[in-house]
């Protein structure tokens, strides 16, 4: 049996347009959906605070063992298959993040707008038993729209009055921030989508004085251009940091400086923790330290500019280490040790007793020379950044501040109508109860009280 | 003036203070017929919320930083905020009632702190680089007072649920404004046909439109409620239409609600606050560290509860499990991921 082709996919696209509509949209825009997904989330997020992250296989094979199984279930092999070790980055983990937005959308949609435009499109009461199914209702004997209109309008509503009734509304900004929550939200997941395809991280660690090309990237999105550090270098004229007199870390700067092809400088800026450098959308951040190497002059030698390099301290601590020749042919040397840039260098001599301790431009005897200790030469750890998502999420993140404390405020409504001889008064809101209700209590009073005065007119 | 002593007998005085200021509520809860015992009360908390003020105050000036950089003076800005909302919320729903489960939490954190709290986390320490900032103040000024917001909204959700156990409650106000409509079918009857056994003064009234309009009694506004409406239906034409007030449970959850509604968005701030100091700081404003998820966490719960008290059907006492619920994940978020000691907000504090 044939089937004609394009009638079959118009149908099968408006069969899946209706389906979509139909059934797709109201379950994504369901709120108990919604709540099933943000407790989910949260539900998910706590693993990964619970569960280590990002630690080898033999960490999870110690510690979540096949047999006996933690909860009976959670053996390394299933917390590896489900992902556990980096729920964060996980496709299920993402999906509900994604599934979270779709939901967001709908709902906008199709109780949001809806929403708002109820309450945009308000109408007069014109019959008594309208009042009758609003709680805070009330039939007064004698009553006035004009001095109600007054009483309301000091309450800063806005006030609408047409032949004999009466409608008053303040606080439709309580409508609308909600939407732009949702909104906003949107750009948040959308900047951080477009920032981790285009975005690039990486990391150097740069000796005083020493120019680099940045190449080392650590990160790259999908979209991302690489070739992007490649018209300017960077030079670091000096690191250091500053210590308290307890001798405790103060700052980390570096004083660094933007390099064009030709070697002119471009830009020169000192950055230090909570202070990065900023340069055509690129921003470095300081980040970590380590020391390079050390300047030294043995009896009446050249100086020598040594590396120092970081010893194993198994976690307690960091100290690096240098040896110096103290014999041309070198049989013969010392060690320097430093365990900061205060300038401090411990002196060990051939036999590795511990010989002196010298500050950078003092001098000590070992091993029967002078060493003479010029400089300790420190480097700077930079984090360099690209994220094009930024914008986007710096967006999303000040219209939600706004419209989360929009959303505070309560939309209040109040209708009256003189009909009949009565004065009929009702109204609602839809978040502060318990202040709306002594607020119209209030206006009941005022009025009563007005009309008890007849005299008064 | 020695500042140091000032702080110490700051820190005892409002402890001390708020031990009262407990027993206080607690008196006046279970006797209310005994005069004073509400105004003291809230003077005991004023009392004890301007000793904080001059303890921290204190602390900053001899720190010349803001005071919230270690245990003893976070627990401190948390009892401050705690007593701050307190009144707020003791003034927008004019019960005791809110002291009586305010008072016990902000009596054991300043005790905790003042008493608990080995002196040598007591001192004031100088901080390191990566808080050296403006956006410590921003951040962690504002997070500490939605904790404390969001806890006092939570707490008063206990108490509702306390208030109504084994009854079936229509909630009011929600964004979409569910409430605000005339009970007609007798939605509000407990369900079990029950009066509410809790023997506690309503909401106080200043009108001519008494709570109980039916019989003039305190106590079951519930039921008062339900015999109202059933006049209204059987007889319309017989009474006039007059207002329908709010009862005991309506008033302890709708400003539950208010106050929760009010920390969520300190606490959305706080977060971004944080979010924005880490990508100026560190070049990124999200890292999935602990403290953030866990921030994370409370914001999605706090944000299921104000979805849940729209949601057809979820409505009553359920979203005030949430928030009770909210109550724990606050605390765990404040406290409990620092006993982790793992990511970047483990700077400067213990265990």
């Amino acid at each position: 049996m044939t089937v004609d082709n394009s009638l079959n996919s118009a149908n099968l696209f408006s069969i899946s347009y209706r389906f979509l509509r139909r059934d797709v949209l109201p379950l994504l825009a369901d709120l108990r959906l919604a709540i099933v997904l943000l407790l989910a989330i949260a539900v998910f997020s706590m693993t990964g605070t619970v569960i280590e992250q990002g630690q080898s296989l033999e960490f999870y094979q110690s510690n979540y063992p096949e047999d006996p199984a933690l909860f009976g279930f959670l053996s390394w092999k299933v917390l590896l298959w489900i992902g556990l070790d980096h729920v964060y980055r996980t496709w299920w983990f993402l999906g509900l993040l994604i599934l979270f937005g779709s939901s967001l959308t709908a709902c906008t949609f199709t109780r949001q707008f809806p929403a708002l435009k109820a309450a945009r499109n308000w109408k007069f009461y014109t019959q008594p038993r309208q009042f009758e199914k609003l709680a805070l209702s009330s039939e007064l004997e004698t009553g006035n729209l004009e001095t109600l209109s007054q009483i309301l309008q000091q309450k800063s509503y806005r006030v609408f009055v047409e032949d004999n009734a009466l409608y008053a509304r303040k606080g439709i900004v309580g409508r609308i921030g909600p939407i732009v929550v949702h909104a906003s939200m949107l750009l948040i997941l959308a900047g951080a989508i477009w920032g981790s395809m285009t975005g690039i991280v990486a990391q150097h660690m740069i000796p005083s004085g020493a120019t680099i090309q940045i190449n080392n990237i650590v990160e790259a999105g999908a979209w991302s251009s690489r070739n992007i550090f490649n018209d300017w270098s960077l030079k670091v004229n000096r690191f250091w940091i500053d210590y308290t007199p307890e001798g405790a870390i103060d700052q980390f700067y570096s004083d660094l400086s933007i390099l064009d092809k030709q070697g002119e400088e471009i830009d020169r800026q000192t950055i230090y923790v909570n202070k990065p450098l900023r340069y055509k959308g690129t921003v470095l951040y300081q980040t970590d330290w380590s020391i390079a190497g050390v300047r030294v002059k043995v009896n009446n030698s050249p100086i020598f500019q040594l590396p120092m390099v970081p010893l194993d301290t198994q976690g307690k601590g960091r100290l690096w280490g240098t040896w110096v020749p103290t014999k041309p042919d070198m049989s013969e040397g010392i060690s320097l040790i430093a365990q900061d840039l205060q300038g401090t260098l411990l002196v060990y001599d051939k036999e590795g007793a511990l010989s002196d301790s010298v500050r950078s431009g003092g001098e000590t005897e070992v091993n029967g020379v002078t060493l003479k200790v010029l400089d300790i030469i420190g480097s700077t750890g930079l984090q360099i950044k690209v994220d094009p998502g930024i914008p986007m999420v710096y967006a999303g993140f000040g219209l939600l501040m706004i419209s989360a404390l929009m959303s505070y405020v309560s939309h209040s409504q109040i209708w009256a109508l003189q009909k009949d001889g009565k004065f009929y008064i009702g109204g609602r809101t839809n978040r502060a109860q318990v202040a709306f209700e002594r607020e119209a209590i209030e206006i009941l009073d005022r009025l009563e009280s007005n009309n008890s005065l007849p005299t008064k007119v | 003036m020695d500042l140091v002593l000032l702080q110490s007998w700051m820190d005892n005085i409002s402890f001390a203070t708020l031990f009262v200021t407990m027993l206080v509520y607690w008196v006046g809860a279970a006797f209310p017929r005994i005069p004073y015992l509400a105004a003291l009360g809230t003077a005991g908390m004023a009392i004890a919320n301007l000793c904080i003020a001059t303890l921290l105050g204190a602390r900053w000036l001899e720190g010349g930083y803001f005071p919230i950089s270690n245990l003893y003076e976070s627990l401190f800005f948390l009892t401050w905020g705690l007593t701050t909302v307190h009144l707020v919320a003791e003034n927008m729903s004019r019960s005791r009632l809110v002291g009586t489960v305010t008072a016990p939490v902000a009596m054991s954190i300043a005790a905790f702190a003042a008493l608990t709290l080995p002196d040598d986390m007591q001192v004031s320490e100088p901080l390191v680089p990566a808080l050296k900032s403006n956006w410590l103040m921003m951040h962690v000024s504002v997070m500490m007072i939605s904790y404390a917001t969001l806890m006092v909204g939570s707490l008063l959700a206990i108490a509702f649920l306390v208030a109504t156990r084994g009854q079936n409650i229509e909630l009011h106000g929600s964004s979409i404004g569910t409430g605000s409509f005339r009970h007609r079918n007798g939605k509000v009857t407990p369900s079990n046909g029950a009066a509410s056994t809790l023997d506690l003064e309503p909401a106080i009234v200043e009108s001519p439109y008494p709570a109980a309009e039916s019989n003039g009694s305190t106590g079951t506004a519930l039921l008062d409620r339900v015999s109202l409406s059933v006049l209204k239906t059987t007889s319309p034409a017989a009474a006039p239409l007059s207002p329908q007030r709010l009862s005991l449970a309506e008033t302890l959850d709708n400003i539950s609600y208010r106050i929760i509604g009010l920390g969520f968005p300190l606490l959305t701030i706080g977060i971004i606050a944080g979010a924005v100091w880490a990508n100026e700081a560190w070049g990124t404003y999200w890292s999935w560290d602990p403290k953030e998820t866990w921030a994370f966490i409370t914001w999605l719960v706090f944000a299921a509860y104000l979805h849940a008290r729209i949601t057809r059907g979820w409505q009553g006492r359920r979203p005030a499990l949430l928030a009770a619920a909210g109550f724990v994940v606050v605390w765990v978020c404040y406290l409990g991921v620092n006993l982790l000691g793992k990511g970047l907000h483990s700077y400067g504090w213990f265990l």
